[in-house]
Parts: structure tokens; sequence; C-alpha cells
């Protein structure tokens, strides 16, 4: 289980360009025309413990090496996509801009 | 078999305590899916209508995109219709139906919620609410405060 984000990212990967890490960083951080960015609420290290930026509730990080927890489910880690992204880019994600995302969070270790 | 008598447990428990302010503990795929972005809402603390207009504008839910695939949406929906209120105090007063503009919640609370948090973060006095807990043992109110503005 624990190779798991690797497994979706080389799926997300599969037939785009190669992620970068780089590049999703970049995403991460941007507001992309909006009001929020995934900073928002995840705050700007992923490392650590974020909250909700309507609610305030706490939420746990979003980096599988301090959360093992994250991106483990598949139909959960779709749910969540299908969701912040429409609330920070007001569209769905591409494949490879979460191929990216996940790249960026796979360099915390 | 399991399942629908562990539901049925949870649901005589909850009604049983709910005079207590104590409304919960709740299934694990509410929690899950309605508990994620602020603490899982007791589902007696809203008429049925209200919580069919949440459920009905999930995908802009307060400023944010909640929606469900089908087959969650419709095991919550039914649910919250379950256990949803049948009194005035808890009916929606606008058409997102907030539970934060009902007369009840008006008359429990501040006119605002204080500097720094939200009214949607209800364990920040009901410091039990994630079990479902309201009662006066787990409120912490902030310094200073009172029960109501009056």
């Amino acid at each position: 289980m624990k190779f798991f984000p690797l497994l979706l990212l080389a799926l997300c990967a599969g037939t785009a360009l190669a992620s970068s890490a780089q590049r999703g960083e970049i995403f991460y951080r941007s507001q992309h025309g909006g009001d929020w960015s995934c900073a928002s609420c995840h705050t700007d290290n992923p490392m650590t413990v974020g909250s909700h930026a309507v609610t305030k509730k706490t939420i746990q990080p979003i980096a599988p090496a301090a959360n093992p927890e994250r991106f483990t489910r598949p139909e959960k880690v779709e749910k969540w996509f299908k969701r912040n992204c429409n609330d920070v880019l007001k569209r769905a994600c591409t494949p490879q801009e979460k191929a990216d995302f996940l790249a960026y969070l796979l360099t915390f270790k | 078999m399991k399942h629908i008598l562990l539901t049925f447990a949870l649901l005589t428990a909850t009604a049983a305590l709910a005079d207590n302010y104590h409304y919960g503990p709740f299934p694990a795929h509410y929690v899950e899916e309605c508990g994620s972005c602020h603490v899982a809402y007791p589902p007696q603390l809203l008429t049925s209508t209200g919580w069919q207009k949440v459920m009905a504008q999930l995908n802009k839910h307060y400023g944010v995109d909640a929606s469900l695939d089908a087959k969650p949406r419709a095991a919550i929906a039914d649910f919250l219709q379950r256990l949803a209120s049948n009194r005035d105090k808890h009916a929606p007063t606008e058409a997102t139906a907030r539970m934060t503009n009902t007369t009840w919640f008006a008359h429990e609370h501040w006119k605002s919620s204080p500097a720094k948090t939200s009214f949607a973060d209800c364990a920040t006095c009901h410091t039990d609410a994630g079990k479902g807990d309201y009662s006066e043992r787990s409120l912490k109110r902030p310094a200073g405060k009172r029960h109501r503005d009056d």
C-alpha cells in the first residue's frame, strides 16, 4: 500500500507527458484566477496540518510522507480531485495536472 | 443483516439520547461523506425539507463543491430523512437551508461567531461535536462569552 501513490502517479502519467514536481508546485501555489489555491486549505507546506478556508476545520497533511492514508483509495482520490479542482480552478483537472500535483507531493520524504 | 442491525441499533440509540443534546454517534459512511470539511452535523437539527434543499445543491454547497456519486448520495439522503426534525424551529428560513439560519440556531448562539472562528466548525466550542455530543458538559465557551448576546 505504501507504493500506491507512485502507482497512481504512473497511471496518471501513462498517456501524458512525464510528470513534473516543479510544475506541480507552481500548480499547488497558484490561485488559477480565482480566490483559492491548494495551499489555501492545505497550507504552504504540504507536510503540515491545514484548516478549511471556510469552516476552519482541521485538515490532516496532504503529503503521503506526513499522512500515509493519503492517496490510498482511488474512489476517494477521484472524489476530492473532482470537488477541489472545481473549487480552485472552476473546472476538472487534467491527467497532466494530477500527475504533476502528485509528483510534487511525493518529493516530500 | 449485521449491517442493518447495526444501523438500527445506532438509530435507536441516537433517538434515545437526542433529548440530552447527544445526537450521535453517527454511521461511518455519514461521517466520511459529511464530516470532512466540517463535523458531521446532527441530522436531528434540520427538517426533512431542509435536508432535501441541502442535498439538492451539493455541487454548490455554500461556496464549495461537495458533490457525491449517486449511490453514496442516496444512502446519505435516506439517513438524513430518517432522523430529520419535524419541529418548526429546525425548518429552513431561506433557499440554501443553512442550519445556522434556523430560528433554533439563532436563539441558541451569538449573532456572529467570535473572531477567527466559524459557526460551521461546531467543535471550536462543542468540544465533542465530532461524536454528536453537544451537551453542556463538553461545552467550552470562549473567555468572557456568555450563552447569548442578550
